[in-house]
């Protein structure tokens, strides 16, 4: 039976923030067709938004659009219009809910989104991404360009790949400057990559900051605050700022012992995208077992900070063609991600793993049963493996999923109380 | 000769493992190795450049029992991706010294990282084949990655790819690829001279034996297969997209037929039919075989062509072959084939060209619900 | 004398079990759930007293589980199947390291520590594939009573091979054997085989480790035994009490609760 654990009421000034920021980068994206500002669509993973903003052209993500959606309770009837168009119910979440909210009239001119001027569809790691970017490109009409990343998938970065990717960005840049009309400028793009650095630093120094005993914000849950920022606003002096208010907000809270609930008895590392239908669901399902995340996987699918990489001014296209190349996790294999969640565990000292499978997203889950296995077998980290889905509310079964949730944090109880009586004094 | 005894030959190869087939080859070859190479396409002059065999790996079809590699991946992905693992665990590849695979999707290259996590004896590789049509560094970028494979065979198995072994080894490929181009030409021509049963028994024998023997089969097979005569039989011509993976069970191939369709064309087996022509002749054989990938590819689900719209390609086969209509056959959980579908639909559908839907799964061992879609389909075209 | 009761709630049928203080079955009872999910606990509760011959407050502490042990609303708290019948398998075979579950709705895979705690578990609940559901359905296409399904595969010289574990389509897949001809043994004696292979999976991801006791309702269905054995390559435990595991587990987490909270005297008569 979990003890009485509670949320400690907190909404700081980081979700404000973040909240603020967001919108009004929403609200730009709305305006970009009354006020001719030609908008790139893009994708979050290992993303060239640095690159963008220095030619002047407004990023907008389809996936952000469609995790708000979710969110709000709105995926639902968008997914079933894309399936009556001919996709299926295996098909990726996110790409129905896209096509189906243009089918909807969601998006399109003088629709609350507007199409894209271009579609760049930064190809890193997911091929769903190239056939959702395909798609988009042939129902908004707009251009798409392909930005081929190879996998990684030797020990550092080969050549022949970074020249290949930088290749591309110049393209890209070539391209930009045909639509806007504006003369690319190789400084401008330092400057933005300076202000990268400082958010990446600080993002960085914030996820640190859950090395405390307790973590003073929720690595998964809270995570999302964050996401919003570092990978869409990055190289904005604006995010930049931000992330120096987060450090400062969960240094102090750091410093005072709190953390998001009345107590923390688990730390966890969770792997997967979160069901954004149900997230304050899934979320109070851990809780009520005192359970907090020091870590996840997903946060870093835009960028891994936390080790060091950072943006280098003084090599803009290269250092750009590095972060897309190695340095986020869609990129990396599968078992590339077994190493960085083993220094998650070590190194932020979880006391579990927990793997949320969803449908949508073979490239996170496909094969998370080797995963599964990696740790409980050879590494013997408690491990739970949840499954749904992270944009369609039908495959989140609450009943099962507290089921699976609660038996274990049962287990990890009654291992936490003979750890505890072994301990004491005879 | 007639047909017959060069058509059980091939269903003789192709109910082995490759395992099997790969011990069986290097007892007869001291000191070779094996290849398998995962869908869709790979070079396989490469391998045979370095005087090894190089073998397709299908997954278990419908002889192999998943008693370990569904503890490792989820029940909603492709059945191609968990009967290969399974393979690897019953030891039924054992023989096989090399894996290749590639980004044909992500289930694929979750695959090529947890077997290689699995199984360290083996050598296995990931190639990142380019998903991009027009950049000038494309066709660059591409040798470099075939070079770094073959480095890759040098260093781990010891056995170079020398430019000029390369060059003889594409002639040769070149050569087995136009009897197959022939062979699907004929079945255009004349379907009731080759049924596609037979036709696939001849395609996958060809992705497990040496090129050169399969070219001499071919050649008697050509020669044979006119010679049955007949007249068509009054059915729908049909071009069957999606089985470029995972393979229909050959059940499932006779059952479209026996339905009331001619298959006039289509996408099996499509990695080892990848060039539309042949390998450009001169220069560098690496680069050579990088620019048929880009520049020579058949229409498919794996690999982004920005030149033209995707239902082009198979409006185009369409046409070509004299067909009637499509169906689409893509494996249960196939990805590119589904997201590619609503795309070629649209494109049907603009011109005017009939089709259905079914999925398949390699194990499948009783057909009546297949069989029905494609009756009620074919009599749906034949009283128009 | 202290008891403990158990009452496990599943979606089709509530189990009631009551053990005295020296950790014996005093009460079983096994109904129907139905619509009325509380109730169902409830007089599941007050029969397994009636049989023990026990007014309800002289039993120390009630735990509900199952999906439905939140409605459990008269029981002291509530601890998950798993942990249950992992605790129920290990009382009645002490040297039990996995539990296979079989139930209705879902099948489990238990990795059971020296003590009876839970170590790692996996579960198919999502999909009727491989589960008592996917037996229930073959028996209504076969014409054969679910009592009886078990013999008859035990009969088959031949099992069929069965296109897919999926419930939905397993009514076609059979219908199309026998039209084939196929015996009903061998159709019945392939559909064991389909989900002994399906379940082995699902007990390789906690990992096979003897002694294995194989519990739930299907448990009772000597073709699953069967069927099971071969494929693991190994015995299985099963008791004539496996429909009652999660209770009874459940009944001695109650037992120690109650036993913890009485004063010291009767707790040592307790033992």
């Amino acid at each position: 039976m979990p003890p009485q654990v509670t949320e400690r009421a907190y909404q700081g000034r980081v979700h404000e923030r973040s909240r603020a920021l967001m919108s009004a980068w929403m609200d730009e994206v709305r305006r970009s067709e009354a006020e001719g500002q030609p908008t790139a669509a893009l994708m979050i993973s290992g993303n060239c938004v640095e690159l963008l903003r220095a030619c002047h052209v407004l990023p907008m993500f389809p996936e952000v659009t469609a995790l708000q959606n979710a969110i709000r309770h709105k995926s639902l009837p968008l997914i079933l219009k894309a399936e009556q168009a001919g996709y299926s119910s295996d098909n990726c979440a996110y790409v129905k809910a896209d096509i189906g909210m243009f089918l909807d009239g969601g998006m399109g001119p003088g629709a609350p989104i507007p199409f894209p001027t271009l579609t760049v569809c930064n190809y890193v790691g997911c091929n769903v991404y190239v056939k959702w970017f395909e798609h988009l490109a042939d129902v908004s009409g707009s251009r798409l360009f392909m930005l081929d990343v190879p996998f990684a998938r030797t020990e550092t970065p080969a050549e022949a790949d970074v020249r290949y990717v930088v290749g591309q960005l110049r393209e890209l840049i070539t391209l930009c400057e045909s639509v806007t009309g504006h003369r690319f400028d190789i400084d401008e793009l330092r400057v933005i990559l300076a202000d990268a650095a400082r958010a990446q630093e600080g993002y960085a120094r914030c996820k640190h900051l859950t090395k405390h005993h307790p973590a003073p914000f929720d690595a998964y849950f809270d995570s999302i605050n964050m996401m919003g920022p570092i990978n869409v606003l990055r190289g904005t002096p604006e995010a930049a700022r931000f992330f120096d208010e987060a450090v400062a907000e969960f240094e102090s809270l750091a410093a005072q012992g709190l953390g998001p609930l009345s107590e923390e008895r688990f730390r966890t590392v969770i792997e997967g995208p979160p069901p954004y239908p149900y997230y304050k669901s899934f979320r109070n399902l851990m809780s009520r077992w005192g359970a907090v995340a020091v870590q996840s996987t997903y946060s870093t699918v835009g960028g891994i900070w936390e080790f060091g990489f950072r943006h280098d001014p003084r090599r803009p296209l290269e250092s750009i063609a590095e972060q897309m190349l190695y340095e986020n996790l869609t990129n990396r294999s599968i078992v590339a991600r077994y190493a960085q969640i083993r220094r998650y565990v070590e190194e932020w000292q979880a006391d579990a793993l927990i793997i949320h499978s969803i449908k949508s997203c073979r490239l996170f889950s496909a094969g998370q049963g080797d995963m599964r296995e990696y740790f409980t077998r050879e590494l013997g980290v408690p491990t739970l493996l949840v499954e749904s889905d992270l944009e369609d509310p039908r495959y989140y079964a609450e009943a099962q999923i507290k089921n699976r949730i609660d038996a274990f944090f049962e287990a990890l109880e009654h291992r936490k109380l003979v750890r505890d009586t072994a301990g004491r004094p005879a | 000769m007639t047909a017959e005894p060069i058509l059980d030959a091939c269903r003789a190869l192709i109910a082995e493992p490759p395992g099997a087939v790969a011990r069986a080859w290097k007892a007869a070859h001291p000191g070779g190795r094996a290849v398998a190479v995962y869908p869709v396409w790979a070079p396989a002059e490469l391998i045979h450049a370095a005087g090894m065999l190089p073998l397709g790996l299908f997954g278990g079809g419908t002889s192999v029992e998943l008693t370990h590699a569904d503890a490792r991946f989820q029940s909603f992905v492709c059945s191609i991706a968990k009967s290969s693992l399974e393979l690897g665990f019953q030891g039924r590849l054992d023989g096989v010294d090399g894996l290749v695979f590639s980004n044909i999707c992500d289930v694929a290259r979750n695959l090529g990282s947890i077997y290689r996590r699995n199984f360290p004896g083996v050598f296995v590789e990931y190639l990142h084949l380019p998903q991009n049509s027009t950049s000038p560094g494309v066709i660059p970028y591409l040798a470099a990655e075939l070079r770094r494979l073959a480095d890759g065979f040098a260093r781990v198995l010891g056995l170079p790819v020398g430019e000029a072994a390369l060059a003889k080894s594409i002639e040769t490929y070149d050569e087995l690829r136009a009897r197959l181009r022939a062979l699907y030409a004929l079945r255009i021509a004349e379907p009731q001279a080759v049924a596609t049963t037979e036709l696939y028994a001849v395609l996958r024998s060809a992705t497990v034996a040496p090129p050169e023997e399969s070219i001499a089969r071919l050649d008697a097979l050509l020669a044979a297969l006119p010679r049955r005569g007949g007249r068509p039989r009054d059915r729908v011509r049909v071009v069957v997209e999606g089985a470029f993976c995972e393979q229909p069970p050959l059940g499932l191939l006779e059952v479209l037929e026996d339905a009331g369709c001619y298959v006039v064309e289509d996408d099996l087996v499509l990695g080892w039919r990848w060039f539309t022509g042949e390998v450009e002749a001169g220069g560098d054989p690496f680069e050579r075989l990088a620019r048929a990938y880009v520049d020579r590819a058949v229409p498919s689900s794996t690999r982004h062509e920005g030149r033209r719209h995707r239902a082009d390609g198979l409006i185009e086969k369409v046409r070509r072959s004299r067909a009637d209509a499509v169906i689409f056959l893509p494996a249960k959980f196939c990805e590119p084939a589904l997201f590619d579908y609503v795309l070629m639909k649209q494109g049907l559908d603009r011109a005017g060209i009939p089709h259905l839907l079914v999925e398949f799964e390699e194990k499948m061992w009783t057909f009546e619900r297949t069989r029905n879609e494609i009756e009620t389909f074919v009599e749906s075209m034949l009283f128009e | 004398m202290i008891y403990g009761a158990g009452v496990d709630v599943g979606s089709t049928q509530t189990k009631a079990v009551i053990v005295d203080g020296a950790r014996a079955i005093v009460a079983r009872v096994l109904i129907p759930t139905g619509a009325n999910v509380s109730r169902a606990g409830e007089r599941a509760f007050v029969e397994a007293c009636g049989q023990a011959g026990l007014a309800r407050e002289a039993v120390g502490a009630v735990i509900g589980t199952g999906y439905g042990r939140y409605k459990v609303t008269f029981g002291d708290t509530q601890i998950t199947e798993i942990t249950c019948h992992a605790r129920g398998a290990h009382a009645v075979f002490p040297a039990t390291r996995t539990v296979i579950d079989m139930g209705g709705q879902d099948t489990k895979a238990i990795k059971v520590a020296p003590d009876g705690s839970v170590v790692d578990f996996s579960m198919n609940d999502k999909c009727a594939a491989g589960t008592g559901r996917f037996l229930s359905a073959a028996a209504d296409v076969t014409g054969v009573g679910l009592d009886e399904i078990g013999a008859r595969a035990l009969a088959a010289r031949a099992p069929v091979r069965l296109t897919s574990v999926c419930t939905v389509f397993v009514e076609s897949d059979i219908m199309s054997y026998l039209a084939q001809r196929k015996s009903v043994e061998d159709i019945l004696g392939g559909v064991h085989k389909a989900i002994a292979t399906r379940t082995m999976s699902l007990v390789r991801r906690v990992g096979v480790e003897p002694e294995i006791t194989f519990t739930g309702g299907v448990s009772r269905n000597v073709g699953m035994v069967r069927a099971l054995e071969e494929v693991l390559g190994a015995p299985l435990n099963v008791s004539a009490d496996g429909h009652y595991m999660g209770a009874l587990g459940a009944a001695l987490f109650a037992l120690e609760r109650a036993q913890a909270a009485a004063p010291a005297p009767a707790a040592a008569a307790g033992g």
